[in-house]
């Protein structure tokens, strides 16, 4: 596994969910620091190699932007599993499709501008893969999202 | 809502900020906008709350956070709140949320719990348990990724 020393863990601490928005964000994220811009540049460059940034970017509430999104979960016969799958990741409002230990083993999130056609495309998913059982199970309530990990 | 100018930067920085001296430059050059303007609409999509958060995504897996346990809990429909509130404030749990059950699925409320091993994570959804006082809980491991990508808003291609 790739390491991280301190100065990495400084610097994803410092840019997790505050990135500045500024014209040379590196720059400022080394002042903060007290490290170089080029320094900064080097480090993440090599985080974003070895896979322990996935990206840089904004992160958006698809309602704010006229989209609606739910968490669907089936019940899949293990020998079913990656046809099943291949249909539904077609979807590319589906971005997050994970095999769990449950009756229920199949959990993907779905994003789409209505529920009305998240609907329609489980109906649609359903009929072709011959999989009744899919739960629609949207957040009626948020307590916590977080994707701040100190490391 | 969103003007097409938004909708445009979106589709952009959904993406990956390059990792140069002048990122939003290079965006803002490819919108045909002044960077100012860039910065300035990314900061009020911000403090819209359109952006939930504008940073670095890392991977847990690579991280040190091995394990997560999507966890299912069964609570009182007159307790959800409560007990909504007091697991989300456990460092532990990066995401928390009601949903309705249904006959098949009783279960109405959802954490999602990081920890470095599986053992962990099961000591901390007891801890929890015994907290909110809900007894009845499911911890499902993810035994296997089949997708995971960023949702892609408003496609220019």
């Amino acid at each position: 596994m790739p390491s991280m020393d301190d100065t990495d863990r400084t610097i994803m601490n410092r840019i997790q969910s505050d990135f500045p928005i500024t014209s040379r964000p590196y720059l400022a994220i080394a002042d903060d620091l007290g490290l170089s811009e080029k320094e900064i540049i080097k480090r993440l460059a090599r985080l974003k190699e070895s896979k322990i940034i996935r990206r840089i970017g904004g992160n958006f509430v698809p309602e704010k932007l006229g989209f609606v999104s739910t968490l669907c979960a089936a019940k899949v016969e293990e020998n079913k599993i990656d046809r099943f799958a291949s249909i539904v990741n077609r979807y590319h409002g589906v971005t997050h499709n994970y095999q769990r230990d449950s009756e229920f083993n199949i959990w993907f999130t779905f994003i789409a501008p209505s529920m009305e056609e998240i609907e329609k495309n489980l109906e649609n998913i359903s009929q072709e893969t011959g999989i009744k059982k899919i739960l629609n199970l949207p957040a009626t309530k948020v307590y916590k999202i977080k994707a701040h990990f100190d490391l | 809502m969103l003007t097409e100018l938004e909708k445009k930067i979106i589709s952009l920085i959904q993406g990956d900020i390059a990792i140069t001296q002048r990122p939003y430059l290079e965006i803002a050059e490819n919108l045909g906008i002044p960077e100012e303007a860039l910065l300035d609409t990314l900061k009020d999509l911000c403090k819209r709350g359109v952006i939930r958060r504008f940073g670095a995504t890392i991977r847990h897996q690579k991280s040190g956070f091995k394990a997560n346990a999507m966890t299912a809990w069964k609570v009182d429909e007159d307790r959800v709140d409560e007990v909504g509130k007091k697991m989300a404030s456990f460092k532990e749990v990066s995401h928390c949320y009601r949903r309705n059950p249904s006959d098949e699925w009783p279960y109405n409320l959802y954490t999602m719990i990081h920890a470095r091993d599986e053992e962990l994570c099961r000591e901390t959804a007891r801890t929890m348990s015994e907290a909110a006082s809900v007894d009845t809980y499911k911890l499902l491991f993810s035994r296997r990724e089949l997708k995971k990508t960023s949702m892609k808003y408003f496609p220019t291609s």
